[in-house]
């Protein structure tokens, strides 16, 4: 166990600096020396000098050293566009807000997709079946910036009177309530689906069958074998939802005017400030590798047979 | 919300492989088969009523602009934001233009931009796994490791990155973009399927025979994963609509007065206070696409393995 924990974990450094070299030949790719963009005319030596301090006058494979040094010393570099700010300040100071918001969203998804894909399993073709199979079909049809505005509209505008929730912003708790729902929508009908689909299949399985024939009450056949051996794939789920989770936030976090690392990641972009989008993009990635880490050895722990095949 | 159904197709498919490696010997029984499937799909009733919405759909998007007279481009300010009434069925926008039409054009660039994306990952990517599986070997453990190291990354961003290399969005960058993002699923499923294939007796025997690797290649192995090459269309083409979607309304769609389904549900946010049916109308579209396509795949997938039915 320990050497497929290390031989995985060692596996993530190539990944690593793959990704950044891809990131970097891409932002190579984007026209123009970043600080002669600006309409205001920079004189030569102030030029001169900017570019000296961030090793623009360089070889790009020095820059590239440079870039792969900032990155795994923690430092993406500056803003092109607000000069007095660094890549980290920015991810500093939004991430918080998103990984607050990822979490509500989470939790949302986790206390309300499973509970309902364990009963839709155990109810099968029932009325709740249909009914809960009917709203995850809705998470991953309709697009979430929908589901968002309609949840303002109706809760935040239409219902103003009866509802606390604001329209945007990140105030006190009751401006988080409608976002991590439009952000937690789709997990939840994930979870809800994976769950159903993993319990039916258990519940077809001999030692159900041989539980229920030896006389164990329905309830702890559930309970004891039903459950525990469905909620592995739940498990497993989590690193595809991470990407729900990013893309999710790039638009919930824009409608809501949420200041998260997703607003600000569509702001650079349509700003043109890459270095920004960059860093952003490269510790989004970071994020999804370590996460992909985790839940490889957590599988490597709960299903021994993987540990050979995967790397 | 793209990726998930694609990987849960995986496990199947690769069954799909074997079961068709059974049964596939003679030229008169595989006839048979293709009518088997044939049959199977058309029983299927889920299947059949979202084919038929998937057809209803494009037809409605192909042949609207021309039967309907209400005008996409001409600008109206005494008919703007009508609610949908007879004259305007889906109501109008802010420069009275009529919405039903822009709809249906809008569909045309959102689905074209679909296709030919779809196309476009689906050469990308069965190059890849048929030589990544035909191969074998140091090839493919190289090849497949850069695969690995591709996927877990948030696709969305290196779909932006891209645009941003562009400099423009029109109709090639966004394929372009779109199809850099998500070919890697394709990928492996057909490098799952070569290999699984490759085990067939006949492919032994034409190895046998003298054949060339090239005959083998596309005479035996290819012509075997059209089924699921099939199924992948209609898998890929929802999560590029989205993706598509996606772009266009965080601002990074083709350029107006043309329109995708994202941009007008983007131009719909931006007035859905007062009139919602702006942004529903797209979105709603965008749903009646993905989830006809999504059940088509899953009744091509029964009905060329009628092994996976039960689940």
């Amino acid at each position: 166990m320990l050497k497929f924990i290390v031989r995985r974990a060692l596996w993530t450094i190539p990944v690593v600096l793959l990704v950044v070299f891809m990131t970097f030949v891409m932002m190579r790719q984007i026209k123009g020396n970043p600080f002669q963009v600006t309409e205001r005319a920079v004189p030569v030596s102030i030029q001169r000098n900017l570019d000296r301090k961030y090793h623009l006058n360089k070889p790009w494979y020095t820059q590239y050293l440079y870039y792969v040094k900032g990155v795994f010393t923690a430092d993406l570099g500056p803003s092109l566009v607000q000069r007095n700010q660094g890549v980290n300040d920015i991810i500093k100071e939004h991430f918080p807000v998103s990984l607050k918001l990822g979490g509500l969203a989470m939790l949302w998804a986790v206390v309300f997709g499973i509970p309902l894909g364990i009963i839709a399993a155990l109810k099968q073709n029932s009325v709740f079946d249909y009914a809960v199979m009917t709203v995850v079909n809705s998470g991953y049809a309709i697009p979430n910036f929908l589901i968002a505005t309609l949840l303002i509209y109706f809760f935040a505008l239409k219902w103003r009177a009866y509802t606390p929730f604001p329209t945007n912003g990140w105030g006190g708790p009751s401006s988080w309530v409608l976002p991590a729902i439009a952000l937690g929508h789709a997990p939840m009908t994930f979870f809800a689906r994976i769950v159903r689909g993993s319990m039916l299949e258990t519940l077809q399985q001999d030692y159900i069958r041989t539980a229920k024939a030896k006389g164990l009450r329905w309830r702890r056949v559930v309970g004891l074998h039903v459950l525990r051996n469905s909620l592995i794939p739940a498990v497993t789920a989590a690193a595809p939802l991470l990407g729900f989770l990013i893309t999710g936030s790039f638009i919930v976090e824009t409608i809501f005017g949420i200041p998260g690392i997703g607003k600000y990641f569509v702001t650079s972009v349509t700003g043109r400030d890459y270095s920004v989008t960059m860093g952003i993009t490269i510790m989004l990635s970071l994020i999804i590798i370590v996460a992909n880490l985790v839940v490889d050895i957590l599988y490597g722990y709960l299903d021994p047979r993987t540990r050979d095949v995967r790397t | 919300m793209v990726t998930d159904r694609r990987s849960e197709f995986e496990a199947t498919l690769t069954r799909t492989a074997e079961a068709r490696g059974q049964e596939a010997g003679a030229a008169l029984q595989r006839a048979s088969l293709l009518r088997d499937a044939i049959h199977r799909f058309i029983r299927n009733r889920a299947a059949v009523v979202a084919a038929v919405a998937f057809v209803v759909m494009v037809g409605f998007v192909i042949l609207t602009p021309w039967l309907s007279h209400g005008s996409a481009y001409g600008v109206d300010f005494a008919q703007a934001y009508k609610s949908p009434s007879w004259a305007h069925p889906f109501g109008t926008d802010e420069f009275g233009r009529d919405l039903l039409v822009r709809t249906a054009l809008g569909g045309r660039v959102s689905i074209a931009i679909g296709f030919a994306a779809t196309i476009a990952i689906m050469i990308v990517g069965i190059l890849y796994g048929a030589i990544s599986g035909f191969a074998g070997g140091r090839i493919d453990d190289m090849l497949m490791r850069f695969l690995d190291a591709l996927y877990g990354l948030p696709y969305l961003p290196f779909a932006i990155i891209t645009l941003a290399i562009f400099g423009t969005v029109n109709f090639w960058t966004m394929v372009v973009a779109l199809t850099i993002a998500s070919w890697f699923t394709t990928a492996r499923v057909m490098r799952g399927q070569i290999i699984t294939l490759k085990e067939n007796d006949y492919v032994r025997a034409a190895n046998a025979l003298g054949a060339r690797w090239y005959r083998v290649l596309f005479r035996h192995l290819l012509p075997n994963t059209l089924g699921v090459i099939l199924i992948f269309v209609f898998l890929e083409l929802p999560g590029v609509v989205l993706g598509e979607a996606f772009l266009s309304f965080i601002g990074l769609g083709i350029s107006p007065p043309k329109a995708s389904w994202g941009t007008l549900a983007q131009d719909g946010y931006s007035a859905y206070e007062a009139h919602p049916y702006i942004i529903i109308i797209p979105s709603l579209a965008i749903a009646w696409l993905i989830l006809s396509a999504f059940f088509v795949a899953d009744g091509l997938r029964d009905a060329l393995d009628p092994r996976t039915r039960e689940t």
